[in-house]
C-alpha cells in the first residue's frame, strides 16, 4: 500500500521550484508596495468617487 | 464649450441588457438547481425522461448558474464600472451588442444541447466544440471592447477593479482555449487531445480556475467598485488591494490539483496543489477583510440598508468559502470530504452567497440608477435578503452534514478490518432526509429571487418613459509620466504592460504544473499498459458520457485503505491512459465504477438500468428506459476509432475497417448471454443498453494480455 502510494512521488524539484518562484515574487511585490507613498493610495482609493456631472 | 474638455456619454444600454439577461437566466439556473435537488431527494422526479434526467440536468444547472447568471452579471458590472472608472464610453457599441447577443446565443445553444446529451463530460466545460469556438470568438470580442476602452480612457490611473477585470479576461481565455483543444468526430461530438491524467490535470486546472477567474476575480473587481459606492466610502486599504490582487492571481492558478488528491495524479503535482491552496488563505482573507472594513464607521447601515446587508453577507460568504476551500485541500480532510456532498455545500456557499448576493446587491444598486428612478420597495429587498440567507444556510448546513456523514461512513472499518457499511446504498439512503432540507433551502432562495424579480419589475414600471443619455465632460487625456513617478505608478498606468505581467503571473504556475504531465510516458509503467476499448465498449462509453453518469459515479479508486477494501486496488495511471475524456468524476452519489467490470453478470446491468431498485433496493438512481429503445450508431464507430487512432490510441487499421462489424459481433455475444438468462427482447443487439453493458463490463478489465 505504502509502495503504491509513493509510486508517483517523483519530480520533487517541481514542487520546490513552485515555492521558490512564489516566495521570490511575493517578497519583491511586498517591497514595491511598501515603497509607495500614502498619498498615492489615497488618490487611487478615491477613483470610484470621481463622478462626472451631466452637462446637458 | 471648453476646448480643454471632451464631451461624451456612457453606453448604459448594454449594461441594462446584461442586467435583464442576468435576471432571466438567474431564474432558469435556480429552477434547474431546485429540480436537480428534488430529483436526488425523490428519484421519480427524473420523470423517466432522458431530457430531464439528473445526469443531463446537472450540467445544465451548473452552466446556467456560472455562465448565464454569473456571466451576465459580470458583464453588466464590468461594463458599468469600467466606463466610469476610465471616464470613457465603451470602445465600440457594436462590439458590445455582438458580445451580448453572442453570449445569449451560446447560452441558448447550451440549453438545447445539454438536455439532448451533447456533452464532453468535463465539468463546467461540457459544451461541444462548435459552441467552444463560439465562446472563444465572443470572448475575443469582449476583450477587444474592454482593452479598446482602456486604450481610449481619460483617466490615467487604473483602479484595482480594472486589474481584476484584466486578469479575468486574459486567464479565462487561456483556460478555455487550452482545456477545449479537441478533435471533432461529428458536428456535435469530439474527443479531447488529452487523455487520462493529462486530461484530469488540464480539466481541473481549468475547473478550479473557472471558479477562480470567472466566479472570483471579476466579482472581486465588482466588490472593489460597488462596496465603496454602496457604503459611500473608499476601500479600507488600497495597499492591501494591491497585495490581494498579485498574490491571488499568482497563487490561484497552482491550486487545481487539490481536486485530485490521492488519485493516480503524480504526487508532486498533488503536493503543489495542496500547498498553494493553503497559501490562498492569506490573500483571500486579505480581500475579505478589505471589503468588510470598507464599512468602517458605517456599520449602522447594516441594520437599515438591504444593499449593505447583501454586500456584507456576500463578502462574508467569500471569506467562509475561501477558508473552507484550502481546508478541504488538506489531504486528510480531502480524504473525508472529497466525492461527498460537502463539496456541493462548499461550492454553493460561494455561488449562492458570494456570487448570488453580490450580484443582487449590484442589481438593486444599478437598476434605479440606470432607469433614473427609485427602488420600488426596500422592504421587499430586505425580505429577499433574509429568505436568501436562510436558504443558503439550510443548503450549506444540510450538505456539509450529509458530506461528513457519508465520508465517515465510507471510511468506517471495524475491529476485524472490515467495512462497517459495505453496501454503498446504505450511505446514500442515510442522507436522503438532508437532501430534502437542501431542497427547502433552494425553495427559500428561489422565493427570495422571485420577490426580487417582482421588485425590479415594479421599479422599472415607475421609470420615466423618455430617458436621454446624460452627457459628461472630462479633461482631454494627458498621460505623460512625470519624472517623480515610481515604477509601480508608471506600470499601473500602462494597460498593455500590466496585462502582460498578469499573463506571466498566471502562466508560470500553469507551465510548471501542466507541461511535465504532458509527457505521459514518464509516468507509465510499461508492464501495466492497458488495451484500448473495443468499438462496442467505446460506443457504450459515449452513452455513459451522454447520460452524465460522471455526475454521480467516479472512476478513480483513491489510495486510501477504506477505498481499497470497498473497490479493490487503487487506480493507476495506466488504467485511464486511453480515456478521452477522463471519467474520474468529482462526486459519488453512486459507488465508484473503476473496477465494476465483471462484478455483476450482464443480466444484472440489464435490469439495473431499467429499474435500479430491482437490483439495489433503496437506490435513488433514475431509470433509463430509453436505452432499451434507442439504437446504437454502429456506422459512426469507424470514424470514432479513426479519430482516436489519430490521437495516439493504438488501434490497428484492421480494427478501424472492422469497427462496426466487431461491435455487432460483441453485441451478439452479450445478447446471447442475456437470452440464456431469460431476456426476450427482439433486436436487442441494436439497442444502446447492450453497448453500455459492454462498457460497464470493461471497466478495470483492460489489462494487456501477456
Amino acid at each position: 500500500m505504502k509502495q503504491e502510494a509513493l509510486l508517483y512521488f517523483t519530480d520533487t524539484w517541481l514542487t520546490l521550484l513552485g515555492l521558490v518562484l512564489f516566495f521570490s515574487f511575493f517578497i519583491i511585490m511586498l517591497i514595491r508596495v511598501y515603497s509607495l507613498k500614502k498619498e498615492y493610495f489615497e488618490m487611487m482609493s478615491k477613483l470610484p468617487f470621481k463622478e462626472l456631472e451631466d452637462e446637458r | 464649450m471648453n476646448q480643454n474638455y471632451e464631451y461624451f456619454s456612457y453606453d448604459d444600454d448594454i449594461v441594462k441588457k446584461f442586467l435583464l439577461a442576468t435576471m432571466i437566466w438567474a431564474g432558469a439556473a435556480f429552477l434547474f438547481g431546485l429540480l436537480a435537488a428534488l430529483q436526488l431527494a425523490y428519484w421519480p422526479l427524473n420523470l423517466n425522461s432522458e431530457y430531464l434526467t439528473f445526469g443531463r440536468l446537472r450540467p445544465l444547472h451548473t452552466n446556467a448558474a456560472i455562465f448565464a447568471f454569473a456571466g451576465n452579471a459580470i458583464f453588466a458590472g464590468i461594463y458599468y464600472s469600467t466606463q466610469r472608472l476610465l471616464k470613457a464610453r465603451l470602445f465600440s457599441d457594436l462590439l458590445g451588442r455582438i458580445h451580448f447577443w453572442g453570449w445569449q446565443l451560446i447560452i441558448v445553444a447550451a440549453a438545447i444541447t445539454l438536455p439532448l446529451g451533447y456533452s464532453q463530460s468535463k465539468e463546467y466545460a461540457e459544451l461541444e466544440w462548435p459552441i467552444d469556438i463560439a465562446i472563444t470568438l465572443v470572448w475575443v470580442v469582449f476583450a477587444i471592447n474592454f482593452f479598446g476602452t482602456i486604450k481610449k480612457r481619460r483617466e490615467k490611473h487604473m483602479y484595482v477593479a480594472i486589474w481584476f477585470y484584466i486578469a479575468t479576461i486574459i486567464t479565462v481565455a487561456v483556460l478555455h482555449i487550452v482545456n477545449s483543444i479537441e478533435l471533432p468526430v461529428t458536428f456535435l461530438k469530439s474527443y479531447p487531445v488529452y487523455a487520462g491524467i493529462q486530461d484530469a490535470l488540464v480539466q481541473w486546472w481549468y475547473g478550479h480556475n473557472a471558479v477562480a477567474f470567472f466566479l472570483t476575480t471579476p466579482f472581486l473587481g465588482l466588490m472593489y467598485y460597488f462596496m465603496p459606492k454602496i457604503a459611500d466610502r473608499p476601500v479600507y486599504s488600497y495597499r492591501l488591494s494591491i497585495i490581494h490582487f498579485w498574490s491571488l492571481v499568482f497563487i490561484y492558478i497552482w491550486a487545481g490539483p487539490h481536486h485530485l488528491l490521492y488519485t493516480a495524479l503524480p504526487d508532486w503535482a498533488q503536493t503543489l496543489g495542496m500547498i498553494f491552496s493553503l497559501m490562498l488563505w492569506a490573500p483571500s482573507w486579505g480581500g475579505m477583510i478589505n471589503g468588510l472594513l470598507t464599512l468602517r464607521g458605517a456599520w449602522h447601515l447594516l441594520r437599515t440598508d438591504p444593499l449593505v446587508k447583501f454586500m456584507v453577507a456576500a463578502i462574508t460568504f467569500y471569506g467562509m468559502a475561501t477558508f473552507e476551500g484550502p481546508l478541504l485541500s488538506i489531504k486528510s480532510v480531502s480524504a473525508v470530504g472529497h466525492y461527498t456532498d460537502w463539496i456541493i455545500g462548499h461550492v454553493h456557499s460561494g455561488a449562492l452567497g458570494w456570487n448570488g448576493f453580490l450580484s443582487f446587491a449590484m442589481i438593486y444598486y444599478l437598476v434605479p440608477k440606470l432607469w433614473s428612478t427609485k427602488l420600488y420597495s426596500l422592504k421587499l429587498a430586505t425580505t429577499h435578503f433574509w429568505l436568501g440567507l436562510v436558504g443558503i444556510l439550510l443548503y450549506y448546513i444540510s450538505m456539509v452534514s450529509a458530506g461528513i456523514t457519508q465520508g465517515l461512513m465510507w471510511h468506517a472499518v471495524n475491529e476485524n478490518g472490515k467495512l462497517v457499511y459495505p453496501d454503498f446504498v446504505e450511505t446514500v439512503t442515510r442522507i436522503v432526509p438532508l437532501y430534502w432540507v437542501r431542497a427547502l433551502g433552494g425553495v427559500l432562495y428561489l422565493a427570495g429571487f422571485i420577490l426580487m424579480a417582482y421588485n425590479i419589475w415594479k421599479t422599472l414600471k415607475t421609470a420615466p418613459k423618455d430617458q436621454k443619455e446624460p452627457t459628461y465632460a472630462a479633461l482631454k487625456p494627458n498621460f505623460e509620466s512625470s519624472s517623480g513617478e515610481t515604477t509601480h505608478k508608471k506600470l499601473e498606468g500602462m494597460g498593455l504592460v500590466f496585462s502582460v505581467l498578469s499573463f506571466i503571473a498566471i502562466a508560470v504556475g500553469s507551465i510548471v504544473e501542466i507541461i511535465p504531465t504532458l509527457s505521459l510516458h514518464k509516468y507509465v509503467e510499461p508492464a501495466r499498459v492497458t488495451d484500448p476499448y473495443s468499438a462496442l465498449e467505446l460506443a457504450g462509453r459515449d452513452i455513459y458520457i451522454r447520460e452524465g453518469c460522471y455526475t454521480c459515479h467516479s472512476q478513480m479508486i483513491r489510495k486510501l485503505s477504506a477505498e481499497v477494501l470497498r473497490y479493490g486496488p487503487a487506480s493507476t495511471i495506466e488504467e485511464s491512459m486511453w480515456d478521452r475524456p477522463f471519467q474520474w468524476g468529482s462526486k459519488r452519489t453512486g459507488p465508484d465504477l473503476a473496477r465494476s467490470g465483471g462484478k455483476y453478470p450482464n443480466l444484472w446491468h440489464y435490469r439495473h438500468m431499467m429499474d435500479p431498485r430491482s437490483t439495489t433496493p433503496g437506490s435513488i438512481m433514475p431509470n433509463y428506459p430509453w436505452l432499451y429503445t434507442k439504437k446504437t450508431d454502429y456506422l459512426v464507430l469507424r470514424k470514432k476509432l479513426s479519430v482516436m487512432q489519430s490521437l495516439g490510441v493504438p488501434y490497428t487499421d484492421e480494427q478501424l475497417a472492422q469497427a462496426d462489424l466487431d461491435a455487432q459481433k460483441q453485441a451478439m455475444s452479450i445478447v446471447e448471454d442475456l437470452k440464456q438468462n431469460g431476456v426476450e427482447d427482439p433486436k436487442l443487439e441494436e439497442k444502446e443498453i447492450v453497448a453500455l453493458i459492454a462498457y460497464l463490463q470493461a471497466m478495470g478489465k483492460k489489462e494487456r494480455a501477456e
